[in-house]
């Protein structure tokens, strides 16, 4: 029920035939799709966890590659035009990071030749390669790391999750701000304040102002903010117990971590990443203090996508590991 | 007294049959002058407000008088219920659907053809120079069809009361 909901989110933003080929597949593998994606003049193609397939002209999956649906000029162009809204002028700056959300908080990314003003993309035109990513809310996501980042004298650990992309870190953060909002009978939690910016809308997946995804009951969402501003906005606006934020990255990211440290909030935040070490490698994260993250949650897919790795404490001991 | 009804009826259907002919010439730059105004708040949702074209032809439709009114609620719905997967097919579908009862000329709708092309294909900069042409354009339009509207409407009230009066000498 769950997964027709999500299909169906997606299917109003693919090109006509393309939402005709999936609407005839009727296999289970079309429930949990997590990609599709479409290549000029190469195989439509759609992918899960672990498999992917292609589609004949008939909506049949199919391994063979000589059946395979080849995604047509006409498809990709329209399909460029509906994720835009019909209106360049609407989310062109979006498009400009290579990706538009979607309400549902999916996130369609694009590929194409860029077009630059002062060294910087100003747009992307002749889009050729279109990912559609499948966002799923799994309720429960969190259970498992939700004891390791509570601090017992005061509120939680500053918290960062480390994973390489399609390994749950949204996943797990959404889940993470919905239990510790709406606190945790069971290990005695109350809930905590949190303030989400959702930079990318694709935590709350607002649409109209709305929180799609459920995100706990003492949460307040800054909607597609850049980080580092809203960081500091919602420190002073909504004086939040915790701060959630997606995808750390840049230098003001760091700096306004620093900040909010500084006002006495805690941060739980997502990077990219394979393991603790490449926190240290990132540059543009200097300014943050090698014992800034209290916890360090390493994600990865060696039992599924989703799965909890490590996870580390501030002096880099583990303290939990996937056996 | 049959007679006398029986060419006032002659008179009166005449002289209607003239104010219908002359209304294609009063009705026209009307319908111009309520397009550019219908386009001016299109402007505003896309240039100030950023909204996205389904959303802003919802709005402007909401607003506008007849037939822009279906017109622009068409563009939107075509593109909202997925019905067309471009702008332009979706515009040029209510050109021809919605448009049937006006009195506008095809040269009038080639003009809101063309700019069904570049409608939502650029940045808001860009838009306002291609709002900034179709504003003279259609500027130019009202003038000719005021001029038009000067020169026939009254002609056509008249011949169709002459018609009228003509019949009837032939008549009796």
């Amino acid at each position: 029920m769950q997964n027709n909901k999500t299909i169906d989110e997606i299917m109003n933003f693919l090109p006509p035939k393309i939402q005709w080929l999936l609407s005839r597949c009727i296999s289970d593998h079309i429930l949990n799709v997590e990609e599709i994606r479409l290549r000029l003049n190469k195989p439509l193609i759609i992918s899960g966890s672990n498999w992917d397939f292609f589609i004949d002209s008939n909506g049949f999956l199919t391994k063979d590659i000589k059946n395979a649906y080849v995604t047509s000029k006409d498809d990709i162009k329209k399909a460029s035009e509906i994720i835009q809204g019909f209106s360049v002028y609407s989310f062109g700056e979006e498009l400009k990071n290579g990706y538009i959300t979607i309400p549902g908080g999916h996130r369609i990314g694009v590929s194409g030749k860029t077009i630059l003003n002062n060294g910087n993309v100003k747009i992307i035109k002749d889009i050729s390669f279109i990912n559609y990513r499948i966002a799923r809310e799994i309720i429960g996501a969190a259970d498992k790391v939700i004891p390791y980042v509570i601090d017992p004298t005061s509120t939680i650990y500053n918290t960062l999750i480390i994973s390489p992309p399609q390994c749950g870190k949204t996943t797990l953060l959404r889940d993470m701000i919905r239990q510790l909002s709406n606190g945790i009978k069971t290990l005695n939690i109350k809930g905590f304040k949190i303030g989400l910016v959702d930079e990318r809308s694709e935590i709350a997946a607002c649409f109209l102002g709305e929180p799609r995804n459920d995100v706990g009951i003492r949460t307040d969402v800054l909607d597609a903010c850049p980080k580092a501003q809203g960081i500091i906005m919602l420190i002073r606006s909504m004086s939040p117990d915790i701060i959630a934020t997606d995808e750390i990255g840049k230098d003001e990211d760091a700096q306004a971590l620093m900040e909010g440290a500084n006002a006495g909030v805690k941060i739980i935040t997502t990077m990219h990443g394979c393991d603790i070490d490449d926190l240290h490698r990132k540059i543009e994260l200097k300014k943050i203090h090698s014992n800034y993250f209290q916890r360090i949650i390493v994600l990865g897919k060696s039992k599924g996508v989703g799965t909890i790795e490590k996870i580390y404490d501030r002096e880099g001991k583990i303290l939990y590991l996937s056996t | 007294m049959l007679k006398g009804i029986g060419a006032l009826l002659i008179i009166i259907s005449s002289s209607l049959l003239g104010i219908l002919i002359s209304s294609k010439y009063s009705i026209r730059p009307k319908e111009i002058r309520k397009l550019r105004f219908s386009l001016q708040m299109l402007e505003t949702e896309i240039v100030y407000g950023s909204t996205p074209i389904p959303y802003a032809c919802y709005n402007v439709g909401c607003k506008s008088d007849k037939p822009w009114k279906d017109f622009f609620m068409r563009v939107s719905e075509n593109l909202l219920k997925r019905k067309f997967f471009s702008l332009e097919e979706a515009w040029n579908d209510a050109i021809v659907n919605s448009l049937k009862n006006s009195y506008l000329t095809s040269a009038d709708k080639e003009l809101l053809r063309n700019f069904g092309r570049v409608i939502g294909k650029s940045d808001t900069e860009d838009q306002k120079k291609h709002f900034k042409l179709i504003y003279a354009q259609l500027e130019h339009h009202e003038k000719i069809a005021e001029d038009e509207k000067a020169r026939n409407e009254k002609m056509y009230k008249s011949m169709g009361f002459l018609l009228g009066a003509a019949i009837l000498i032939i008549l009796v």
